[in-house]
Protein backbone atom coordinates (compact mmCIF):
# COMPACT_ATOMS: atom_id res chain seq x y z
CA UNK A 1 0.00 0.00 0.00
CA UNK A 2 3.14 2.33 1.11
CA UNK A 3 4.49 1.82 -1.91
CA UNK A 4 1.49 2.28 -4.22
CA UNK A 5 1.35 5.35 -2.97
CA UNK A 6 4.73 6.60 -2.83
CA UNK A 7 4.50 5.20 -6.75
CA UNK A 8 1.77 7.85 -7.10
CA UNK A 9 3.63 10.49 -5.37
CA UNK A 10 6.50 9.80 -7.73
CA UNK A 11 4.49 9.75 -10.76
CA UNK A 12 2.48 12.86 -9.81
CA UNK A 13 5.88 14.62 -9.47
CA UNK A 14 6.99 13.59 -12.83
CA UNK A 15 3.41 14.57 -14.75
CA UNK A 16 3.89 17.91 -12.79
CA UNK A 17 7.58 18.48 -13.79
CA UNK A 18 6.57 17.80 -17.56
CA UNK A 19 3.81 20.48 -17.33
CA UNK A 20 6.09 22.68 -16.13
CA UNK A 21 8.27 21.48 -18.56
CA UNK A 22 5.77 22.47 -21.16
CA UNK A 23 5.31 25.85 -19.72
CA UNK A 24 8.55 26.68 -20.08
CA UNK A 25 9.33 25.35 -23.73
CA UNK A 26 6.56 27.66 -24.63
CA UNK A 27 8.36 30.62 -22.83
CA UNK A 28 11.46 30.06 -24.84
CA UNK A 29 9.60 30.27 -28.29
CA UNK A 30 7.96 33.36 -27.43
CA UNK A 31 9.83 35.16 -25.33
CA UNK A 32 13.35 34.82 -25.87
CA UNK A 33 13.59 36.84 -28.89
CA UNK A 34 11.21 39.65 -27.38
CA UNK A 35 12.92 43.07 -28.14
CA UNK A 36 12.12 43.97 -24.42
CA UNK A 37 13.96 41.05 -23.57
CA UNK A 38 16.99 41.02 -25.55
CA UNK A 39 17.67 45.07 -25.01
CA UNK A 40 16.95 45.10 -20.91
CA UNK A 41 18.07 41.22 -20.57
CA UNK A 42 21.38 41.61 -22.99
CA UNK A 43 22.12 45.02 -24.50
CA UNK A 44 21.54 46.43 -21.06
CA UNK A 45 23.77 45.02 -18.36
CA UNK A 46 26.85 45.14 -21.39
CA UNK A 47 25.99 48.86 -21.66
CA UNK A 48 26.22 49.10 -17.79
CA UNK A 49 29.70 47.10 -17.59
CA UNK A 50 31.35 49.07 -20.32
CA UNK A 51 30.29 52.49 -19.20
CA UNK A 52 31.84 51.14 -15.68
CA UNK A 53 34.89 49.97 -17.24
CA UNK A 54 35.83 52.03 -20.35
CA UNK A 55 38.38 55.30 -19.29
CA UNK A 56 39.05 53.09 -15.63
CA UNK A 57 42.71 52.01 -15.36
CA UNK A 58 41.68 48.24 -14.67
CA UNK A 59 42.42 45.08 -15.34
CA UNK A 60 39.76 43.92 -17.74
CA UNK A 61 40.59 40.68 -16.49
CA UNK A 62 39.44 40.99 -12.92
CA UNK A 63 36.18 42.71 -13.97
CA UNK A 64 34.71 39.40 -15.56
CA UNK A 65 33.06 37.25 -12.56
CA UNK A 66 31.84 41.14 -12.02
CA UNK A 67 29.96 41.24 -15.71
CA UNK A 68 29.19 37.42 -15.78
CA UNK A 69 27.25 37.92 -12.55
CA UNK A 70 26.05 41.25 -14.15
CA UNK A 71 24.89 39.64 -17.49
CA UNK A 72 23.18 36.72 -15.65
CA UNK A 73 21.59 38.69 -13.04
CA UNK A 74 19.90 41.04 -16.00
CA UNK A 75 18.87 38.51 -18.38
CA UNK A 76 17.35 35.82 -15.94
CA UNK A 77 15.48 38.83 -14.11
CA UNK A 78 13.88 40.04 -17.51
CA UNK A 79 12.72 36.78 -18.90
CA UNK A 80 9.46 36.21 -16.21
CA UNK A 81 8.64 40.24 -15.54
CA UNK A 82 8.24 40.58 -19.41
CA UNK A 83 6.03 37.23 -19.72
CA UNK A 84 3.79 37.12 -16.77
CA UNK A 85 2.25 40.37 -17.10
CA UNK A 86 2.02 40.10 -20.82
CA UNK A 87 0.11 37.38 -20.45
CA UNK A 88 -2.16 38.70 -17.60
CA UNK A 89 -2.70 41.67 -20.05
CA UNK A 90 -3.51 39.17 -22.72
CA UNK A 91 -5.34 36.88 -20.50
CA UNK A 92 -3.37 33.68 -22.31
CA UNK A 93 -1.78 33.28 -18.27
CA UNK A 94 -5.37 32.38 -17.39
CA UNK A 95 -4.72 29.39 -20.32
CA UNK A 96 -2.19 27.67 -17.26
CA UNK A 97 -4.97 28.33 -14.89
CA UNK A 98 -7.86 26.61 -17.03
CA UNK A 99 -5.60 23.39 -17.19
CA UNK A 100 -5.03 21.02 -13.87
CA UNK A 101 -1.51 22.88 -13.50
CA UNK A 102 -0.77 23.72 -9.39
CA UNK A 103 0.44 27.27 -9.20
CA UNK A 104 3.90 25.77 -7.95
CA UNK A 105 4.03 24.07 -11.24
CA UNK A 106 3.20 27.06 -13.29
CA UNK A 107 5.93 29.43 -11.51
CA UNK A 108 8.46 26.00 -12.07
CA UNK A 109 7.56 26.92 -15.51
CA UNK A 110 8.18 30.22 -15.43
CA UNK A 111 11.34 30.01 -13.40
CA UNK A 112 12.93 27.22 -15.72
CA UNK A 113 12.75 29.27 -18.89
CA UNK A 114 14.22 32.22 -17.35
CA UNK A 115 16.82 30.40 -15.54
CA UNK A 116 17.81 28.24 -19.01
CA UNK A 117 17.75 31.78 -20.63
CA UNK A 118 20.95 33.57 -18.22
CA UNK A 119 22.50 30.12 -18.25
CA UNK A 120 22.79 30.24 -21.71
CA UNK A 121 23.90 34.14 -22.19
CA UNK A 122 26.00 34.31 -19.43
CA UNK A 123 28.33 31.32 -20.73
CA UNK A 124 29.15 34.47 -23.31
CA UNK A 125 31.29 36.68 -21.20
CA UNK A 126 32.73 33.75 -19.53
CA UNK A 127 34.00 32.47 -22.99
CA UNK A 128 34.63 36.03 -23.77
CA UNK A 129 37.21 36.07 -20.53
CA UNK A 130 38.58 32.92 -20.84
CA UNK A 131 39.30 33.35 -25.13
CA UNK A 132 40.06 36.99 -25.55
CA UNK A 133 41.60 38.08 -22.40
CA UNK A 134 42.94 35.45 -20.65
CA UNK A 135 41.02 35.03 -17.60
CA UNK A 136 41.20 31.02 -16.65
CA UNK A 137 38.93 28.98 -14.33
CA UNK A 138 40.83 28.12 -11.26
CA UNK A 139 37.58 26.68 -9.19
CA UNK A 140 35.40 24.19 -11.63
CA UNK A 141 32.91 23.70 -8.47
CA UNK A 142 32.45 26.84 -7.94
CA UNK A 143 31.96 28.46 -11.15
CA UNK A 144 29.65 25.81 -11.69
CA UNK A 145 27.76 26.65 -9.05
CA UNK A 146 27.36 29.77 -9.17
CA UNK A 147 26.10 29.77 -12.70
CA UNK A 148 23.39 27.13 -11.62
CA UNK A 149 22.53 28.18 -8.65
CA UNK A 150 23.10 31.77 -9.65
CA UNK A 151 20.91 31.55 -12.51
CA UNK A 152 18.32 29.85 -10.71
CA UNK A 153 17.36 32.42 -7.31
CA UNK A 154 17.70 35.63 -9.81
CA UNK A 155 15.38 34.07 -12.66
CA UNK A 156 13.32 33.23 -8.50
CA UNK A 157 14.04 36.83 -8.36
CA UNK A 158 12.25 38.00 -11.37
CA UNK A 159 9.35 35.50 -11.01
CA UNK A 160 8.95 37.25 -7.68
CA UNK A 161 8.85 40.92 -8.63
CA UNK A 162 6.69 39.70 -11.98
CA UNK A 163 4.02 38.96 -9.27
CA UNK A 164 3.74 43.20 -8.30
CA UNK A 165 0.26 44.06 -8.97
CA UNK A 166 0.77 45.89 -12.68
CA UNK A 167 -1.22 45.10 -15.42
CA UNK A 168 1.48 45.68 -18.30
CA UNK A 169 5.19 45.33 -19.18
CA UNK A 170 6.51 48.26 -19.19
CA UNK A 171 5.20 48.70 -15.60
CA UNK A 172 6.51 45.96 -14.01
CA UNK A 173 10.00 45.88 -15.75
CA UNK A 174 10.20 49.55 -14.25
CA UNK A 175 9.36 48.05 -10.60
CA UNK A 176 12.23 45.71 -11.60
CA UNK A 177 14.82 48.36 -12.35
CA UNK A 178 13.64 50.11 -8.90
CA UNK A 179 14.90 46.41 -7.77
CA UNK A 180 17.94 45.57 -10.03
CA UNK A 181 19.88 48.81 -9.53
CA UNK A 182 20.48 49.39 -6.15
CA UNK A 183 21.33 45.48 -5.94
CA UNK A 184 23.73 45.86 -8.69
CA UNK A 185 25.72 48.32 -6.70
CA UNK A 186 25.39 46.38 -3.47
CA UNK A 187 26.64 43.22 -4.58
CA UNK A 188 30.04 43.66 -5.76
CA UNK A 189 29.93 43.26 -9.45
CA UNK A 190 31.72 46.25 -10.09
CA UNK A 191 34.10 46.00 -6.84
CA UNK A 192 34.59 42.61 -5.50
CA UNK A 193 32.95 42.41 -1.88
CA UNK A 194 36.46 41.67 -0.11
CA UNK A 195 37.28 45.43 -1.10
CA UNK A 196 34.28 46.93 -0.40
CA UNK A 197 34.54 49.54 3.10
CA UNK A 198 33.01 47.97 5.61
CA UNK A 199 29.33 49.22 5.49
CA UNK A 200 29.22 47.90 1.82
CA UNK A 201 30.21 44.38 3.28
CA UNK A 202 27.28 44.39 5.65
CA UNK A 203 24.55 45.74 3.31
CA UNK A 204 25.82 43.13 0.60
CA UNK A 205 24.66 40.13 2.76
CA UNK A 206 21.07 41.32 1.99
CA UNK A 207 21.94 41.00 -1.73
CA UNK A 208 21.61 36.89 -2.79
CA UNK A 209 23.20 38.72 -6.07
CA UNK A 210 26.25 38.99 -3.85
CA UNK A 211 26.51 35.29 -3.04
CA UNK A 212 26.61 34.51 -7.10
CA UNK A 213 28.97 37.58 -7.55
CA UNK A 214 31.53 36.12 -4.97
CA UNK A 215 31.40 32.79 -6.67
CA UNK A 216 32.41 33.74 -9.73
CA UNK A 217 35.11 35.48 -8.09
CA UNK A 218 36.49 32.50 -6.41
CA UNK A 219 35.64 30.39 -9.63
CA UNK A 220 38.18 32.91 -11.78
CA UNK A 221 40.33 32.75 -9.05
CA UNK A 222 40.32 35.81 -7.41
CA UNK A 223 39.94 36.57 -2.95
CA UNK A 224 36.22 35.46 -2.25
CA UNK A 225 34.34 36.92 0.83
CA UNK A 226 30.99 34.32 1.87
CA UNK A 227 33.31 30.97 1.26
CA UNK A 228 31.47 28.37 -0.93
CA UNK A 229 29.20 26.45 1.27
CA UNK A 230 27.79 30.03 2.57
CA UNK A 231 27.27 31.17 -0.81
CA UNK A 232 25.51 28.14 -1.56
CA UNK A 233 23.79 27.86 1.01
CA UNK A 234 22.57 31.11 0.90
CA UNK A 235 21.76 30.82 -2.88
CA UNK A 236 19.56 28.03 -2.45
CA UNK A 237 17.43 29.79 1.00
CA UNK A 238 16.94 32.84 -0.79
CA UNK A 239 15.70 30.62 -4.14
CA UNK A 240 13.46 28.77 -1.42
CA UNK A 241 12.31 32.14 -0.01
CA UNK A 242 11.35 33.82 -3.01
CA UNK A 243 9.86 30.69 -5.09
CA UNK A 244 7.08 30.29 -2.23
CA UNK A 245 6.34 34.14 -2.25
CA UNK A 246 5.88 33.98 -5.70
CA UNK A 247 3.77 31.24 -5.43
CA UNK A 248 1.45 32.57 -2.15
CA UNK A 249 1.60 36.02 -4.38
CA UNK A 250 0.28 33.98 -7.64
CA UNK A 251 -2.69 32.12 -5.89
CA UNK A 252 -3.59 35.52 -3.72
CA UNK A 253 -3.40 36.95 -7.28
CA UNK A 254 -5.74 34.32 -8.59
CA UNK A 255 -8.60 34.81 -5.54
CA UNK B 1 -30.07 10.02 -15.18
CA UNK B 2 -26.92 11.31 -13.40
CA UNK B 3 -26.05 14.37 -12.23
CA UNK B 4 -22.89 16.27 -13.62
CA UNK B 5 -23.00 19.86 -11.90
CA UNK B 6 -24.45 19.91 -8.74
CA UNK B 7 -24.56 23.53 -6.92
CA UNK B 8 -26.17 24.84 -3.94
CA UNK B 9 -26.60 28.35 -2.78
CA UNK B 10 -23.41 29.39 -4.81
CA UNK B 11 -22.49 33.33 -3.61
CA UNK B 12 -20.24 35.78 -4.64
CA UNK B 13 -19.52 39.34 -2.74
CA UNK B 14 -16.82 41.56 -4.84
CA UNK B 15 -16.20 43.79 -1.65
CA UNK B 16 -19.67 45.15 -0.68
CA UNK B 17 -21.64 44.18 -4.30
CA UNK B 18 -23.21 41.16 -4.18
CA UNK B 19 -22.49 39.66 -7.93
CA UNK B 20 -24.33 36.16 -7.34
CA UNK B 21 -27.19 35.51 -4.44
CA UNK B 22 -27.24 31.85 -3.74
CA UNK B 23 -27.67 30.39 -6.77
CA UNK B 24 -28.50 26.15 -6.81
CA UNK B 25 -29.34 24.29 -9.88
CA UNK B 26 -28.83 20.88 -11.17
CA UNK B 27 -27.06 19.53 -14.58
CA UNK B 28 -27.67 16.32 -15.57
CA UNK B 29 -25.05 14.64 -17.42
CA UNK B 30 -24.70 14.98 -21.28
CA UNK B 31 -27.23 17.78 -21.21
CA UNK B 32 -26.92 21.26 -22.96
CA UNK B 33 -27.98 23.85 -20.22
CA UNK B 34 -28.06 27.69 -21.01
CA UNK B 35 -27.19 29.96 -18.55
CA UNK B 36 -29.48 33.25 -19.59
CA UNK B 37 -29.12 36.58 -18.67
CA UNK B 38 -27.59 40.35 -19.42
CA UNK B 39 -24.32 41.27 -19.16
CA UNK B 40 -23.92 41.80 -15.47
CA UNK B 41 -26.41 39.46 -14.37
CA UNK B 42 -23.55 37.22 -12.72
CA UNK B 43 -23.18 34.44 -15.71
CA UNK B 44 -19.46 35.11 -15.79
CA UNK B 45 -19.41 34.98 -12.14
CA UNK B 46 -21.00 31.77 -11.66
CA UNK B 47 -19.11 30.11 -13.89
CA UNK B 48 -15.70 31.09 -12.94
CA UNK B 49 -16.78 30.12 -9.87
CA UNK B 50 -17.77 26.41 -11.32
CA UNK B 51 -14.40 26.25 -12.59
CA UNK B 52 -12.52 27.60 -9.31
CA UNK B 53 -10.81 30.76 -11.22
CA UNK B 54 -12.87 32.37 -9.09
CA UNK B 55 -13.68 31.36 -5.05
CA UNK B 56 -17.28 31.42 -3.87
CA UNK B 57 -17.77 33.61 -0.81
CA UNK B 58 -20.72 31.09 0.22
CA UNK B 59 -22.44 27.72 -1.08
CA UNK B 60 -20.43 25.25 -2.73
CA UNK B 61 -20.62 23.10 -6.17
CA UNK B 62 -19.69 19.90 -7.26
CA UNK B 63 -18.19 18.81 -10.53
CA UNK B 64 -18.67 15.33 -11.29
CA UNK B 65 -19.30 14.17 -7.61
CA UNK B 66 -16.22 16.88 -7.00
CA UNK B 67 -15.91 19.73 -4.80
CA UNK B 68 -14.80 22.63 -7.28
CA UNK B 69 -12.61 24.51 -4.31
CA UNK B 70 -10.91 20.90 -2.53
CA UNK B 71 -10.82 19.42 -5.92
CA UNK B 72 -9.83 22.10 -8.11
CA UNK B 73 -6.89 20.14 -9.94
CA UNK B 74 -8.63 17.07 -10.47
CA UNK B 75 -11.68 18.93 -12.03
CA UNK B 76 -9.25 20.38 -13.95
CA UNK B 77 -8.48 17.52 -15.87
CA UNK B 78 -12.21 16.32 -16.64
CA UNK B 79 -13.38 20.11 -17.64
CA UNK B 80 -13.20 22.17 -20.98
CA UNK B 81 -13.07 25.93 -20.14
CA UNK B 82 -13.82 28.20 -22.83
CA UNK B 83 -13.52 32.28 -21.63
CA UNK B 84 -15.32 34.88 -23.36
CA UNK B 85 -12.16 36.27 -24.70
CA UNK B 86 -10.39 33.96 -27.16
CA UNK B 87 -6.79 33.98 -24.94
CA UNK B 88 -4.85 32.01 -27.56
CA UNK B 89 -1.41 32.54 -27.37
CA UNK B 90 -1.01 35.32 -30.72
CA UNK B 91 2.34 34.71 -31.13
CA UNK B 92 2.31 30.11 -31.52
CA UNK B 93 0.92 28.69 -34.99
CA UNK B 94 -2.57 27.36 -34.36
CA UNK B 95 -1.12 23.47 -33.72
CA UNK B 96 1.39 24.92 -31.68
CA UNK B 97 -1.21 26.39 -29.79
CA UNK B 98 -3.14 23.02 -29.03
CA UNK B 99 0.02 20.83 -28.57
CA UNK B 100 0.81 23.22 -25.69
CA UNK B 101 -2.83 22.43 -24.44
CA UNK B 102 -2.58 19.32 -24.42
CA UNK B 103 0.34 19.20 -22.80
CA UNK B 104 -0.69 21.03 -19.60
CA UNK B 105 -3.12 18.56 -19.47
CA UNK B 106 -0.23 15.76 -19.44
CA UNK B 107 -0.47 14.48 -22.85
CA UNK B 108 2.13 12.37 -24.76
CA UNK B 109 3.97 13.75 -27.52
CA UNK B 110 2.23 11.09 -30.05
CA UNK B 111 -1.42 12.00 -28.41
CA UNK B 112 -1.02 15.48 -28.53
CA UNK B 113 0.21 15.54 -32.38
CA UNK B 114 -3.27 13.06 -33.11
CA UNK B 115 -5.44 14.83 -31.48
CA UNK B 116 -4.39 18.29 -32.55
CA UNK B 117 -4.78 17.02 -36.21
CA UNK B 118 -8.25 15.67 -34.95
CA UNK B 119 -9.47 19.12 -33.79
CA UNK B 120 -8.30 21.12 -37.02
CA UNK B 121 -10.48 18.80 -38.89
CA UNK B 122 -13.59 19.25 -36.86
CA UNK B 123 -13.19 22.71 -36.68
CA UNK B 124 -12.51 23.42 -40.18
CA UNK B 125 -9.03 24.87 -39.14
CA UNK B 126 -6.32 22.67 -41.14
CA UNK B 127 -5.74 25.95 -44.03
CA UNK B 128 -4.17 27.47 -40.85
CA UNK B 129 -2.11 24.66 -38.82
CA UNK B 130 0.79 26.85 -39.45
CA UNK B 131 -0.42 29.83 -39.29
CA UNK B 132 0.61 32.08 -36.18
CA UNK B 133 -2.85 32.77 -34.32
CA UNK B 134 -2.20 36.54 -34.48
CA UNK B 135 -2.75 35.76 -38.04
CA UNK B 136 -5.97 34.38 -37.88
CA UNK B 137 -9.61 36.22 -38.12
CA UNK B 138 -12.15 36.75 -34.80
CA UNK B 139 -14.37 33.40 -35.93
CA UNK B 140 -10.95 31.43 -36.58
CA UNK B 141 -9.57 32.81 -33.27
CA UNK B 142 -12.90 31.45 -31.47
CA UNK B 143 -12.62 28.19 -33.03
CA UNK B 144 -9.08 27.90 -31.97
CA UNK B 145 -10.14 28.72 -28.30
CA UNK B 146 -13.00 26.03 -28.42
CA UNK B 147 -10.63 23.39 -30.11
CA UNK B 148 -7.99 24.04 -27.59
CA UNK B 149 -10.34 23.58 -24.66
CA UNK B 150 -11.53 20.34 -25.75
CA UNK B 151 -7.85 18.54 -26.57
CA UNK B 152 -8.17 16.35 -23.35
CA UNK B 153 -11.83 15.07 -24.13
CA UNK B 154 -13.23 16.46 -21.27
CA UNK B 155 -16.39 15.48 -19.37
CA UNK B 156 -17.89 18.80 -18.98
CA UNK B 157 -17.48 21.73 -21.21
CA UNK B 158 -18.09 25.32 -19.97
CA UNK B 159 -18.40 27.64 -22.08
CA UNK B 160 -18.53 31.43 -21.97
CA UNK B 161 -20.40 33.15 -24.81
CA UNK B 162 -19.12 31.30 -27.23
CA UNK B 163 -21.17 32.52 -30.67
CA UNK B 164 -20.70 36.10 -29.18
CA UNK B 165 -19.63 38.61 -32.09
CA UNK B 166 -18.83 35.74 -34.72
CA UNK B 167 -20.12 35.85 -38.14
CA UNK B 168 -22.94 33.36 -39.72
CA UNK B 169 -20.54 30.46 -40.54
CA UNK B 170 -18.45 30.45 -37.30
CA UNK B 171 -21.56 30.56 -35.03
CA UNK B 172 -23.22 27.93 -37.40
CA UNK B 173 -20.26 25.61 -36.62
CA UNK B 174 -19.97 26.06 -33.00
CA UNK B 175 -23.59 25.04 -32.62
CA UNK B 176 -23.05 21.59 -34.53
CA UNK B 177 -19.73 21.03 -32.36
CA UNK B 178 -21.86 21.87 -29.28
CA UNK B 179 -24.51 19.66 -30.71
CA UNK B 180 -22.09 16.61 -31.17
CA UNK B 181 -20.63 16.55 -27.65
CA UNK B 182 -23.85 16.39 -26.60
CA UNK B 183 -24.13 13.18 -28.74
CA UNK B 184 -20.85 11.89 -27.48
CA UNK B 185 -22.09 12.57 -23.48
CA UNK B 186 -20.58 15.50 -22.81
CA UNK B 187 -22.11 17.99 -20.63
CA UNK B 188 -22.16 21.44 -21.90
CA UNK B 189 -22.85 24.56 -19.71
CA UNK B 190 -22.95 27.58 -21.96
CA UNK B 191 -23.57 31.29 -20.86
CA UNK B 192 -25.11 33.43 -23.26
CA UNK B 193 -27.50 36.95 -23.68
CA UNK B 194 -28.40 34.99 -27.29
CA UNK B 195 -32.06 34.01 -26.52
CA UNK B 196 -32.03 32.24 -30.13
CA UNK B 197 -28.90 30.56 -29.53
CA UNK B 198 -30.08 29.44 -25.87
CA UNK B 199 -33.47 28.44 -27.63
CA UNK B 200 -31.84 26.33 -30.26
CA UNK B 201 -29.45 24.34 -28.44
CA UNK B 202 -30.10 24.26 -24.62
CA UNK B 203 -32.15 21.01 -23.29
CA UNK B 204 -32.47 23.53 -20.51
CA UNK B 205 -32.28 26.96 -19.12
CA UNK B 206 -31.45 28.86 -15.92
CA UNK B 207 -32.63 33.07 -16.04
CA UNK B 208 -30.23 35.03 -13.96
CA UNK B 209 -30.69 38.54 -13.17
CA UNK B 210 -28.88 40.84 -10.86
CA UNK B 211 -27.24 37.60 -9.04
CA UNK B 212 -30.83 35.79 -8.80
CA UNK B 213 -31.49 32.51 -10.14
CA UNK B 214 -35.44 33.56 -11.67
CA UNK B 215 -35.80 30.22 -13.48
CA UNK B 216 -34.75 26.69 -14.66
CA UNK B 217 -36.68 24.77 -16.90
CA UNK B 218 -36.95 23.56 -20.45
CA UNK B 219 -37.51 26.35 -23.33
CA UNK B 220 -40.55 25.36 -24.23
CA UNK B 221 -42.01 25.43 -20.65
CA UNK B 222 -40.25 28.18 -20.13
CA UNK B 223 -42.18 29.54 -22.86
CA UNK B 224 -45.59 28.70 -21.83
CA UNK B 225 -44.97 31.59 -18.77
CA UNK B 226 -45.70 33.58 -21.43
CA UNK B 227 -48.88 32.74 -23.32
CA UNK B 228 -49.92 36.13 -23.58
CA UNK B 229 -47.13 37.43 -26.29
CA UNK B 230 -48.30 34.82 -28.60
CA UNK B 231 -49.23 36.57 -32.20
CA UNK B 232 -50.33 36.19 -35.32
CA UNK B 233 -48.05 38.35 -38.13
CA UNK B 234 -49.96 39.63 -40.94
CA UNK B 235 -49.00 41.85 -44.11
CA UNK B 236 -51.25 42.90 -46.67
CA UNK B 237 -51.37 43.61 -50.45
CA UNK B 238 -51.99 47.54 -49.46
CA UNK B 239 -51.11 49.79 -47.05
CA UNK B 240 -53.74 50.34 -44.27
CA UNK B 241 -55.37 53.68 -43.46
CA UNK B 242 -55.50 54.90 -40.37
CA UNK B 243 -59.22 53.83 -39.39
CA UNK B 244 -58.07 50.88 -41.30
CA UNK B 245 -55.48 49.87 -38.58
CA UNK B 246 -58.17 51.14 -35.36
CA UNK B 247 -60.45 48.42 -36.50
CA UNK B 248 -57.21 45.76 -36.89
CA UNK B 249 -56.21 46.63 -33.22
CA UNK B 250 -59.86 46.29 -32.17
CA UNK B 251 -60.31 42.78 -33.39
CA UNK B 252 -61.37 40.03 -30.64
CA UNK B 253 -58.42 38.75 -28.75
CA UNK B 254 -56.53 41.47 -29.87
CA UNK B 255 -54.33 42.89 -26.58
CA UNK B 256 -51.60 44.94 -28.75
CA UNK B 257 -51.16 46.04 -32.64
CA UNK B 258 -47.49 46.90 -33.33
CA UNK B 259 -46.64 47.89 -37.15
CA UNK B 260 -43.39 45.73 -38.12
CA UNK B 261 -42.50 47.63 -41.18
CA UNK B 262 -45.20 46.23 -44.10
CA UNK B 263 -46.20 43.70 -41.45
CA UNK B 264 -48.36 44.03 -38.44
CA UNK B 265 -48.15 42.08 -35.05
CA UNK B 266 -51.58 41.42 -33.49
CA UNK B 267 -50.51 39.76 -29.80
CA UNK B 268 -52.89 37.83 -28.30
CA UNK B 269 -53.15 35.49 -26.07
CA UNK B 270 -55.35 32.98 -28.33
CA UNK B 271 -54.56 33.23 -31.98
CA UNK B 272 -56.97 30.92 -33.32
CA UNK B 273 -59.21 33.39 -32.08
CA UNK B 274 -57.64 35.94 -34.14
CA UNK B 275 -57.36 33.88 -36.92
CA UNK B 276 -60.89 33.79 -36.51
CA UNK B 277 -61.62 37.28 -36.93
CA UNK B 278 -59.36 38.57 -39.42
CA UNK B 279 -61.02 36.85 -42.64
CA UNK B 280 -64.13 38.59 -41.98
CA UNK B 281 -61.80 42.03 -41.53
CA UNK B 282 -60.06 41.44 -45.04
CA UNK B 283 -63.28 40.30 -46.82
CA UNK B 284 -65.33 43.11 -45.80
CA UNK B 285 -62.34 45.91 -46.56
CA UNK B 286 -61.18 43.91 -50.52
CA UNK B 287 -57.94 43.45 -48.44
CA UNK B 288 -55.81 39.80 -49.17
CA UNK B 289 -53.11 38.52 -47.28
CA UNK B 290 -49.55 38.66 -48.11
CA UNK B 291 -48.10 36.18 -45.45
CA UNK B 292 -50.31 35.22 -42.45
CA UNK B 293 -48.17 33.68 -39.60
CA UNK B 294 -48.58 32.59 -36.08
CA UNK B 295 -45.53 33.08 -33.33
CA UNK B 296 -45.89 31.21 -30.07
CA UNK B 297 -43.57 33.26 -27.41
CA UNK B 298 -39.84 34.12 -27.95
CA UNK B 299 -37.61 33.20 -24.90
CA UNK B 300 -37.47 37.36 -24.78
CA UNK B 301 -40.75 37.45 -24.24
CA UNK B 302 -40.13 35.34 -21.34
CA UNK B 303 -37.11 36.71 -20.54
CA UNK B 304 -38.90 40.51 -20.22
CA UNK B 305 -41.69 38.52 -18.62
CA UNK B 306 -39.75 37.18 -15.83
CA UNK B 307 -37.15 40.21 -15.15
CA UNK B 308 -39.40 42.99 -16.20
CA UNK B 309 -37.33 44.60 -18.20
CA UNK B 310 -37.76 46.48 -21.52
CA UNK B 311 -38.16 44.00 -24.28
CA UNK B 312 -34.99 45.37 -26.49
CA UNK B 313 -32.87 45.54 -23.34
CA UNK B 314 -31.48 41.82 -23.05
CA UNK B 315 -30.87 42.20 -27.34
CA UNK B 316 -29.10 45.17 -26.86
CA UNK B 317 -26.97 44.32 -23.96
Amino acid sequence: MNDTAAEAGRLAVWVGLRKAWAVSSKDMRIYYFQPAVLIFGLVFPVAIFFAFMIGRDVDAVSLFPGLIALTLFFSTTTVAPFSVPWEKMNRTFERLLFAPLSMSEAVLGKVISAFLFGLVVSIFPLLIGIIFFGSSIEDWAALVLGLFLGSLCMATMGMLVSTVRADTPPKVMMVLNVVRLPLMFMSGIFIAIPTLPYYGRVIAWFSPVSYCTDLFYRGLGFRDYFGLLTSVLMLIAFTAAMFFASVLRMRAWNR
Amino acid sequence: MNTSIEVNGLTKYYGQLLAVDRVSFEVETGEIFGFLGPNGAGKTTTLRMLTNLTRPSEGSALILGMDTVRDSLRIKSVVGIVPEASNVFNELTTVSNLTFTGALYGMRRGQRAGRAAELTGLFDLEAHRNRKAAELSLGLKRRLTIAMSLMHRPSVVFLDEPTSGLDVESSRLIRDIVRDLHRNGVTVFITTHNMEEANQLCHRIAVIDHGNLIAVDTPERLKQAATEAQAVEVAFDRNLDPGEEEALSRLPCVSELRALGDKYRLIASDPPCVLEAIYPFMNERGLKPVSLNTFGPSLEDVFVKLTGKGKEQPANE
